[in-house]
């Protein structure tokens, strides 16, 4: 299958690119490494009158530890890189492992943060053909006003499934985005919407550039778990990513002094477990405590019938995976 | 739709086409340069029958556009032979039976050589991973695996390919 007509830009700089965007608001889409967008506009989820090529602005690429301690990632930075930078490596594990089971190496040598930040949400009835959706029914996520999800409900439950989002949550991640009117900052976790349609904050005549990872986050434990089908090449149907920190007690471990629990592709956005941190912090790790964790992250998730796995076991991989990721990062797997 | 004029350059050769822009860089190798090495399988960007290297980074031609690739260097199946003969890892996959019908047989050898390159001395674990991104429907992997470890012990010794 072809791809629809389209014309294509080619910015240098990001005052280049945003300027295309403010001309050409009423239909451009941004092509980063495309891995999201191209099968997309095969499926004819998007034909857009204007595609903004983004490969040529260098500016908008690397890796760059800050003086302070914390790091600046440019949005366009493959995911390889991310995995392979031994800066992330061994200060954000956390992001590191998680970028590294993003599809498969090959796509992870093309697709970059800032797609996976701004992945389109998916579902089953969504993420096929234009003869498959026809066949059976257009949806309110494109071209319809049913849910095949949820029958008579006028929400899209459509499920966010990237993979570096829920570490990047529990990493106080903080992301730049510039438009027409200058450039803002905001905390990555304002920048989802939790609607399965419009899941992102961010206009038509914007970009993101930067994705900041604070210095206060650095050297935090990280353990990141994914369900899906196959070991490779398969989107998470369900992934907990923790960070953990503990207080210094001597060469023993000592109680936990802070956590966080993010998890992704089982709601409309990926989240951060709320009330994890009350829950953990201060004490000291044991299978009881992990359970409650588990516990706590399942109530959170609320997966539909969105993907190949039922909700059911996607929901207990959550509680599962949360409990085997609290304990291994407390050095108890 | 009105078409662009590029500049590729494939295999060493500098190519002038004039292309639509919403061409994908597998039809432009296929349907304009008469490369019909790189296949395309799935239609979903998943299987990697169409893998290419550009700047010697292994790639999916069928999930970019080919206007994207101006400026780099992309390399085809049909430009690993060296001086006109099979390449190591070409022989080998001939004489392990790494291919059965052969469909995905372009894109595998493009992605080894992409590992091959930026680690030539890639453990089990190494290359099982790299592969993860191909798919095969015919052969087990096994003689696949075989395949690519007679090739590197070739290479590292500077021997032909023996079975
Ligand atoms: C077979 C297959 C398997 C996959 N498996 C996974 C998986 O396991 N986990 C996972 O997380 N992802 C997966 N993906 C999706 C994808 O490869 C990654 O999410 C990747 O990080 C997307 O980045 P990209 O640069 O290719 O995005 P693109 O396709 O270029 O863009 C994705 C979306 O974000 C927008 N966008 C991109 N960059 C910016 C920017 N800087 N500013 C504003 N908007 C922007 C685009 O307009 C588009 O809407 C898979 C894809 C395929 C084809
Ligand atoms: S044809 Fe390109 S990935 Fe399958
Ligand atoms: S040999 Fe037939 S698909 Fe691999």
């Amino acid at each position: 299958m072809s791809l629809p007509p389209f014309k294509v830009l080619r910015p240098r700089s990001i005052d280049e690119a945003v300027g295309y965007l403010e001309k050409h608001v009423a239909n451009i889409r941004v092509l980063a490494g495309g891995t999201d967008l191209i099968p997309s506009m095969r499926q004819r989820l998007f034909s857009p009158e204007y595609v903004l090529d983004l490969s040529g602005v260098a500016a908008m690429r690397g890796v760059r530890p800050q003086s302070d301690g914390g790091v600046e990632i440019g949005s366009l930075t493959t995911l390889r890189v991310i995995e392979n930078s031994g800066f992330l490596r061994q200060h954000y594990p956390v992001l590191a492992e998680a970028a590294a089971t993003v599809a498969s190496p090959v796509l992870r040598n093309m697709g970059t943060i800032g797609g996976n930040i701004c992945l389109d949400t998916r579902c089953l009835w969504y993420n096929q053909s234009l003869t498959w959706r026809k066949g059976c029914g257009f949806c309110i996520k494109k071209d319809g006003d049913l849910c095949h999800v949820a029958p008579g409900g006028t929400k899209c439950w459509a499920a966010f499934s990237g993979d570096t989002p829920p570490a990047l949550l529990c990493l106080n991640t903080e992301i730049e985005i510039a438009g027409p009117s200058g450039v803002r900052r905001i905390p990555l976790q304002d920048f989802y919407t939790g609607l399965g349609d419009s899941y992102r904050k961010l206009q038509a005549n914007e970009l993101v550039t930067r994705v900041f990872l604070p210095a206060s986050s650095a050297d935090y434990r990280g353990v990141y778990r994914k369900l899906r089908v196959r070991g490779s090449i398969d989107y998470p149907l369900a992934g907990v990513a923790v960070v953990m920190r503990h207080s210094s007690n001597g060469h023993s471990i000592g109680h936990i002094a802070d956590v966080r629990i993010g998890i992704t592709a089982v709601n409309p956005a990926p989240l951060l477990v709320k009330g994890a941190t009350d829950l953990l912090a201060g004490k000291e790790m044991n299978d009881l405590l992990a359970e409650a964790a588990g516990d706590l992250a399942a109530k959170t998730a609320k997966p539909l019938t969105t993907s190949a796995l039922t909700p059911e076991y996607r929901s207990e991989m959550i509680r599962v995976f949360t409990k085997r990721a609290v304990l291994a990062a407390a050095g108890m797997n | 739709m009105k078409k662009e004029l590029i500049e590729l350059r494939v295999n060493g050769r500098l190519h002038e086409l004039a292309v639509e822009p919403n061409a994908v860089l597998l039809d432009v190798l296929r349907q304009e340069l008469q490369l019909t090495g790189s296949k395309r399988a799935c239609d979903d960007s998943s299987c990697g029958a169409c893998t290419v290297l550009l700047d010697g980074v292994a790639m999916m031609s069928c999930t970019m556009l080919a206007i994207s690739c101006e400026g780099q260097e992309i390399t085809t199946i049909e430009g690993v032979s060296e001086h006109g003969s099979l390449a190591a890892i070409q022989k080998a996959y001939g004489d392990w039976g790494g291919a059965q019908c052969g469909f995905c047989t372009p894109g595998f050898i493009m992605t080894v050589k992409s590992l091959l390159a930026e680690n030539p001395d890639p453990s089990e674990a190494d290359v099982r991973a790299a592969l993860s991104s191909n798919l095969c429907r015919c052969t087990g992997y096994n003689q696949m695996y075989d395949a690519i470890r007679s090739a590197i012990k070739a290479e590292r010794e500077g021997s032909a390919v023996t079975k």
